[in-house]
């Protein structure tokens, strides 16, 4: 777009008149205010001020010098210039085609002659078309040599009055507090703009587990302050899961040293670590947003048992994974196996009884002392939260059990498979959720699961016969 | 499963947390597998679930359904380091710990070998 800009004040310097091409420059300029090109956020924006002021010293120019093009190129290059601030390079090759001078020279004249446009509050006599300022003289005097055939650049027309002299000068001050005002103006609307993309990706993540709780929750549709705390630091786990696993899969591709993955494998298991720290500190505000796998996707919520995943399920999942194994190693997994699952039934019949009690006293409630009744069931629901964590205990001495068993490489591997396990369930999830649905009607009547599903999605009407 | 009422006639008096986890610790030596437990209580229940399941015949102590039940409570609360006091296992006269530990140390492989060695479990 640079080039664009700058060719077309070229094409004005090629041709043979310029004068009169200058003119339509500017509108031409004037046309395209919303440019963003123009709103040059590095250096000084375009300068109305300035502009100005090189419109009626240029139409002052016209006048008295039309014939002289190159040195009105050569001279007043300050005006197109002033411009195009933040081209000055690329300008000033095409500017000064017509007066045959050496690229580096006019880079000189116009670096020179930029420097002294982009600083308006220095010396502002260097517009000043007679007697040319020492700065001008400069530029003159680079030029100069070259002109020797032509006429001594004549003085620019007289200066303008006074009044319009002091007009400019305090338009261009105007025109720097704009220019400031503007930056400052559109700093803060970068920065406002980075705090939304940051808060609407929150809100994504926060909506993406709240939509899981579906119409079970309070009317109003929200979710406790605990259960949404722990969605968010769920949602960041995950995000650092994924990092984990990464690291897990490139190590082992790498082959990495024994201790190099030691320092990896670690850093899983502590990360598990954290998340049970987490469901802890979750359970004593809002057990049942972790009982119901709220904070879970769909998939993991089918298989979901007390809060979580079933360890027994896991290393059932794992042992083909895991192979080779030593016979002492299989044994070991074995067994740890047959203990998880007798823990995990031992605490299963305590929530059932827990359950059964609980019945027993919300039926039980009487009108007379119904406030007894769900005072008592009240504190029977408390043991919901011990339960949920003893089951977290159990998840947690598992996956360490498994880094004991286990060599090193063996464990990242482990790791590894259960990150993947477990990230292939969540996208499972939302790949069931996202999948083409079939027609309503039940086309083949002959194919049952088929019509069940369909019926199913049909209306509530026609589950209910099921 | 034997529910046991301990000797409260015999140490009514005694309110010193000392004298109770003395009275603990004698109980405690009574038998391969104890248990403290409150019948109301579904993680006892649990822990009582876990040992039978294992084969394992453990004694049982209803706090309270037993007088002094609240002294030996609060003598296992301070064992225990606060918290809750039930339920509480001991194995061969030594404390195993609350229902996190004996997870853990299940889990861990620890716990069939400690019951092997009160004679509490057979293979």
């Amino acid at each position: 777009m640079a080039s664009h800009r700058v060719g077309e004040p070229a094409a004005l310097s090629d041709s043979g008149a310029p004068h009169h091409h200058l003119p339509y420059a500017i509108p031409h300029m004037l046309h395209h205010p919303s440019n963003s090109t123009f709103i040059n956020q590095e250096g000084p924006a375009f300068d109305f001020g300035e502009l100005e002021e090189a419109i009626i010293l240029q139409g002052v120019k016209i006048n008295n010098d039309d014939k002289k093009q190159h040195l009105y190129t050569a001279i007043r290059p300050a005006a197109t210039l002033d411009m195009f601030p933040s081209w000055p390079m690329r300008f000033q090759q095409h500017t000064p085609r017509g007066s045959s001078k050496s690229g580096e020279e006019s880079t000189d004249s116009g670096s020179a002659l930029n420097t002294l446009s982009n600083t308006p509050e220095s010396p502002s006599d260097h517009r000043q078309p007679p007697p040319p300022p020492p700065q001008m003289d400069a530029a003159g005097g680079i030029d100069s040599p070259r002109m020797s055939g032509s006429q001594p650049h004549p003085p620019p027309a007289k200066p303008a009055p006074e009044k319009t002299l002091r007009r400019l000068a305090q338009n261009r001050e105007a025109a720097r507090k704009s220019r400031l005002r503007k930056k400052a103006y559109v700093q803060q609307l970068e920065s406002s703009r980075i705090r939304l993309a940051q808060l609407e990706q929150d809100l994504q993540r926060a909506r993406s587990q709240g939509l899981f709780l579906g119409g079970g929750g309070a009317a109003s549709g929200s979710i406790s302050s605990g259960g949404a705390i722990f969605d968010m630091e769920y949602s960041r786990w995950l995000d650092d899961d994924h990092r984990h696993i990464s690291e897990l899969r490139t190590a082992l591709q790498a082959h990495l040293s024994d201790s190099d993955l030691r320092v990896i494998v670690d850093g899983y298991i502590a990360h598990y670590d954290e998340i049970f720290s987490l469901k802890g500190a979750a359970a004593k505000s809002d057990v049942f947003h972790l009982i119901t796998g709220m904070w879970t996707t769909p998939a993991e919520r089918c298989f979901l048992w007390m809060g979580g995943f079933r360890p027994s399920d896991l290393i059932k999942m794992l042992i083909p994974q895991l192979d080779p194994l030593t016979e002492q190693q299989f044994m070991g997994i074995c067994s740890l196996q047959h203990s998880s699952q007798q823990a995990e039934e031992a605490l299963s019949q305590g929530l059932d009884q827990l359950q059964q009690s609980l019945v027993d006293t919300i039926a039980n409630g009487s009108v007379n002392d119904s406030m007894h009744h769900m005072a008592v069931a009240l504190g029977k629901l408390a043991n919901l939260e011990g339960f949920v964590r003893q089951a977290d205990n159990l998840r947690q001495q598992t996956l360490h059990q498994l880094h004991r068993l286990l060599t090193i490489r063996q464990a990242a591997r482990c790791f590894l498979v259960i990150g993947e396990y477990y990230g292939r369930l969540r996208a499972l999830s939302s790949l069931w959720a996202s999948r083409p649905r079939e027609s309503m009607i039940a086309e083949d009547n002959s194919c049952q699961t088929t019509s069940d599903l369909q019926m199913v999605q049909a209306s509530q009407n026609q589950f209910s016969n099921f | 499963m034997q529910y046991h009422q301990s000797e409260s006639r015999m140490y009514y008096s005694s309110s010193s947390v000392a004298e109770s986890l003395e009275r603990v610790v004698r109980l405690a030596s009574g038998s391969a597998v104890v248990i403290f437990s409150v019948s109301t209580c579904c993680m006892c229940h649990a822990v009582k679930r876990l040992f039978c399941g294992m084969g394992v015949n453990p004694t049982v102590y209803e706090l309270d359904q037993d007088p002094s039940g609240q002294e030996i409570e609060r003598a296992l609360s301070h064992l225990l380091g606060g918290g809750s006091a039930v339920p509480v296992v001991f194995i061969g006269g030594k404390l195993v710990g609350a229902m996190d530990r004996v997870m853990a140390s299940h889990i861990g492989g620890t716990l069939v070998p400690l019951l092997k060695e009160a004679g509490a479990l057979w293979l």
